[in-house]
Order: structure tokens, then sequence, then C-alpha cells
């Protein structure tokens, strides 16, 4: 991450398609072309995993089925706690077979036709059910020194147990952070980057639809609201110069092109 | 061992409506799905065979876009798919699709097992296995849970009530429905996505079933949707957590985390 942040490497999400998807070759062919696209720019492509609890197809498998090439330092895989633990060890050696290094590990969202992560499985004691930080430690311990383990931050949830949640990621293992959507400065956010030693990605909410980010900050936001992502976007990088940018629902027709010139010294 | 399960395409629950004229649900434009309960059944079939052999039959009956849960219960590790689909099954009833069913597995040439979700969520009647049973002339439970062994002669299986369950042991060939709490359904993967795509699924006919066509259709069911109402407003359960904030902090996260919310 440290490389990414100095070397102006955007971190962007790529969603694999729905399982129920009614038109997979055409979703599969988007992917393939999204993917693609950020590889050549040298940008870091992050893989969602059944985000929002949806069941879609793993990253991992997206890119062994469709044969797409991997740069070790360009893909970023997410894991939640929703697999089963087979499952969970698949996706371990399909990223160490790929060279890829970087996971970004959280509890993530499930669904009833998800399953999830067992304390007993991952040899977690003392917990009733899995988090990413069990989740962390088990990588950690199962597989020593082959991933960049990343975890999420939220600066509005409430900021003490925030902080706490924090420091027990990173005493699992955590090695960088990646916040939730930040459109303005931050007083959260400052306090995070002033007392912790990791480096620290903002998620830049790329839609211009501002409300779906109600529910993630705790206030509603009118539907009516004028966003500009890019400007948004170069006034993070204005405000928080030190921090890498994860880019979410980033518009590859209207605003892919506009990138180049947003993240200047 | 021959494993048939019977599946069914549904509309999404949070698209279904019904239609006032002729009280059925409304099915054009709504997006279609495999009947929840019946991932399950297809989940314990795909077991039981890498447990004992043999192959997983899923069958349905619909019209041919029924075909895409074949599809989808083929990535889930069928082997094969079968669809019913003809105009003359049109308008059946559970009691007349039972009976097309049971002839196709005839047709398959038997079955050692035959398994059904609890029910379809369209039409809630959980009519349909205990169908099959009676025009095959075979035994049956329903409500099966966990099928504790399974043997070439004979399954224990364990069926849920709502005060308790009871633990029955069946001779084959028999007809199970089962609920969820039998397994985990796995989560098919792209391979097995795009490799159930290019299965050749046969659409089978009365004829080709040696099906009655005066038991099939409208015409052979012998039961008629005369009114559709809302059911009565659920009673929501609740329950109240006391004691000291830590507890009750504690007990309501365990709640939320057993029903996979948080």
């Amino acid at each position: 991450m440290k490389q990414h942040i100095a070397n102006h490497i955007y971190h962007v999400e790529i969603l694999p398609p729905k399982q129920d998807s009614e038109k997979l070759d055409a979703d599969l062919q988007t992917f393939a072309e999204k993917y693609q696209r950020v590889l050549d720019s040298d940008y870091c492509i992050c893989l969602t995993d059944n985000a929002m609890g949806h069941l879609s197809f793993q990253g991992t498998e997206m890119i062994q089925e469709l044969g797409l090439p991997v740069k070790p330092e360009q893909v970023m895989i997410h894991l939640n706690t929703f697999h089963t633990k087979a499952n969970l060890d698949e996706i371990l050696h399909a990223c160490i077979e790929k060279g890829i290094r970087d996971l970004l590990v959280v509890t993530g969202d499930g669904s009833d036709r998800l399953p999830k992560l067992h304390p007993a499985d991952i040899g977690a004691a003392g917990v009733e059910s899995v988090t990413s930080v069990e989740l962390l430690r088990y990588i950690g311990q199962a597989h020593p020194g082959a991933f960049n383990l990343g975890v999420a931050f939220n600066p509005y949830e409430p900021e003490e147990h925030e902080f706490t949640k924090l420091d027990r990621k990173i005493a699992a293992g955590a090695m960088f952070i990646i916040t939730q959507p930040v459109i303005a400065r931050n007083a959260v956010v400052d306090k995070l980057l002033a007392t912790c030693p990791l480096p620290v990605a903002l998620e830049a909410w790329m839609s211009k639809k501002l409300h779906l980010l109600s529910q993630a900050v705790g206030y509603e936001i009118p539907e009516n609201t004028v966003f500009d992502p890019i400007e948004t976007l170069r006034l993070l990088h204005r405000t928080y110069p030190q921090c890498g940018m994860y880019l979410s629902l980033l518009g590859f027709k209207t605003q892919y092109h506009l990138l180049t010139d947003t993240w200047v010294s | 061992m021959r494993i048939v399960v019977c599946i069914k395409q549904v509309p999404a629950t949070h698209d279904a409506s019904i239609d006032p004229e002729t009280k059925r649900i409304v099915r054009e434009g709504v997006k279609a799905i495999l009947n929840p309960f019946d991932t399950y059944a297809v989940e314990e079939g795909v077991l039981l065979r890498e447990r004992l052999g043999g192959e997983v039959v899923v069958l349905s009956m619909g019209p041919p876009k029924a075909e895409a849960v074949l599809r989808e219960a083929v990535s889930q590790g069928a082997d094969r798919a079968v669809l019913l689909s003809h105009r003359a099954f049109g308008g059946s009833d559970t009691w007349a699709t039972s009976y097309a069913l049971a002839c196709a597995i005839r047709t398959l040439g038997g079955a050692d097992l035959v398994i059904c979700g609890k029910q379809a969520v369209d039409g809630d009647t959980a009519q349909v296995g205990p169908g099959i049973a009676a025009h095959l002339g075979w035994p049956q439970a329903t409500h099966v849970m966990q099928i504790r062994s399974a043997n070439p002669g004979s399954i224990v299986a364990v069926r849920m009530h709502e005060d308790g369950y009871d633990v029955c042991e069946l001779s084959l060939p028999v007809v199970i429905t089962v609920v969820k709490d039998i397994n985990q359904p796995r989560i098919p993967t792209l391979r097995s996505s795009l490799a159930s795509r290019k299965i050749n699924i046969p659409v089978w006919t009365p004829d080709m079933i040696a099906a009655d066509t005066a038991r099939i259709g409208l015409d052979g069911s012998p039961t008629r949707v005369v009114k559709t109402e809302p059911p009565p407003p659920r009673q929501n359960a609740s329950c109240r957590i006391e004691g000291p904030p830590a507890v009750c902090a504690a007990a309501l996260v365990r709640e939320l985390r057993i029903r996979n919310l948080v």
C-alpha cells in the first residue's frame, strides 16, 4: 500500500457478476474489459466478495476461468467471513498460486444463501462468531508472510468502538487500512491518520448518487443532492495527500479517463 | 443410487402478485428463481451421491423458460436434467402435477430416492412431494431435517415437527421433502455455471411419459382456486432481553450473529 500511495496508484473496485445474472456472457465480457483497463493503467484492481450479501462469482475464479493476467502488485482480493472453510482455503490457495498478495479482510454482509465460517473452522477460541479479526489471525497463521492484509475502518461508527476494533485488527495482523467513503475532511479520519502508523487509503465515492451513502454515514442525504465525484476526489487528494484512494462505483465510460490528472502532487 | 430431485421455478417472492380475475399468481414479467426450498433438496441429493455414488437427476414441470432453474441445479452438482413442458400440462393443480412428475420418474426407469423441497414459495401447498409418493405407491417422509444414515436399501430420516422431531427408517424407494435445516447448499462456481449452460436438457411431453391426458392440465385437476386472500398479519415474534447492559448487549449481538445479520 505504501508503494501504491507513493506511486499514485489508484485502487479501483470492480464487482464480479452476480450469480443470478440474466446476461452472464455480457457481464463476463464487461468484467474482463474493466479488469484489463485497470491493469493497463497500472492501477490496482480490487475485487469484491459478495458485496452487500449479493451472491456473486468469486474474484479468484473470475481470474482463473477468464484467463485474466495477474500482476501481483495490481490485484487486491476482498475476503469476508461468509464462506465455508473449504472455500476459504481454496480462495487463499488460488491467490498464492496467482501471486496475489493484497487481501482486504472484512467481516462482510451475509444472506440466507451464504454460509458463515464457524469459530471452530479456523481455530478461533472464545468467540461466538467469526469476524475480520479472527479471519485475519487465521490467514496470518495458515500462510505466514504470504499476504499483505488490509482491514476496513468506518469513521461513521461510534469513534471509541471503531478505534478499539481497529486495535484488535492491527493486533491480529492488519497491515493497511481502507476507510468507508469519505467526501470531505473528516475529524475521525484526521484522528486515524494522526494515531495509526499503518498506511491508509480513503474510499472515494465515485457515484453521483450521493444519497446512496445515507446508510453508510448514518444520516439522511437528500436524493437531489448535487455531487461532483471527480471534484471531490481532487479535494480528498489536496486534503489528505498522505493517503491512497480506493475508488468505488467508478464510471468506466464517463469518469475513468479523467483520472489521469486528478492525483497531482 | 438414482436420486431424482423435483424442483420448481417460482416468481421471486418480492415481485409476486395475484391476478384478481383468475386468482392465480401473475408470472409474466416477473423475475423467476429456483424455489428456495429446492436448493436444499438438490444439495441433499448431491451430498448423498457423493457418499453413495450414482446419479442425481433434476426434474421440473413448467414452461420452456423453466429450463433456467434446471441448469442452476446442474451447476449446483446435479448430473442431468429433464423438463416436462407442453401446453397439455398447463393449469395442472398439485395432484395433476404430482401425477405427471410420477409418470416422468417411471419413464426415467424409476428411482431409489425422490427429494422435493418442503413446499414451493408461490403456492405454499406442500402437496406435490406427498402427491408423487401417492401416485408411485411409495412411502414418504415430509419435513426431513437430516438424513442420519443412508445405504442402498434404506435411509434413516429425522423429521421436524413444531414441538420436536421423530426418527424413521424408510425402505427405498421413498419420497422425502426437506426443510432448510438439512444442509447448507453450495454456491455454484463460475466453471459449473458455464458448464451447465452447455448440457442438453430433454423436454418431455405427455406422450413421452405415458401420461393420461385426462389426468393432467386444468381438466385433469380436481381442485380449483375459488378465492385468494392475503393471510392475516403475522404476529411478529419478539423476545425481551433483560439484565445488565453488558449482558443485554452481548445477548443481542449473539442473536443478530445467529441470524447472520452482523
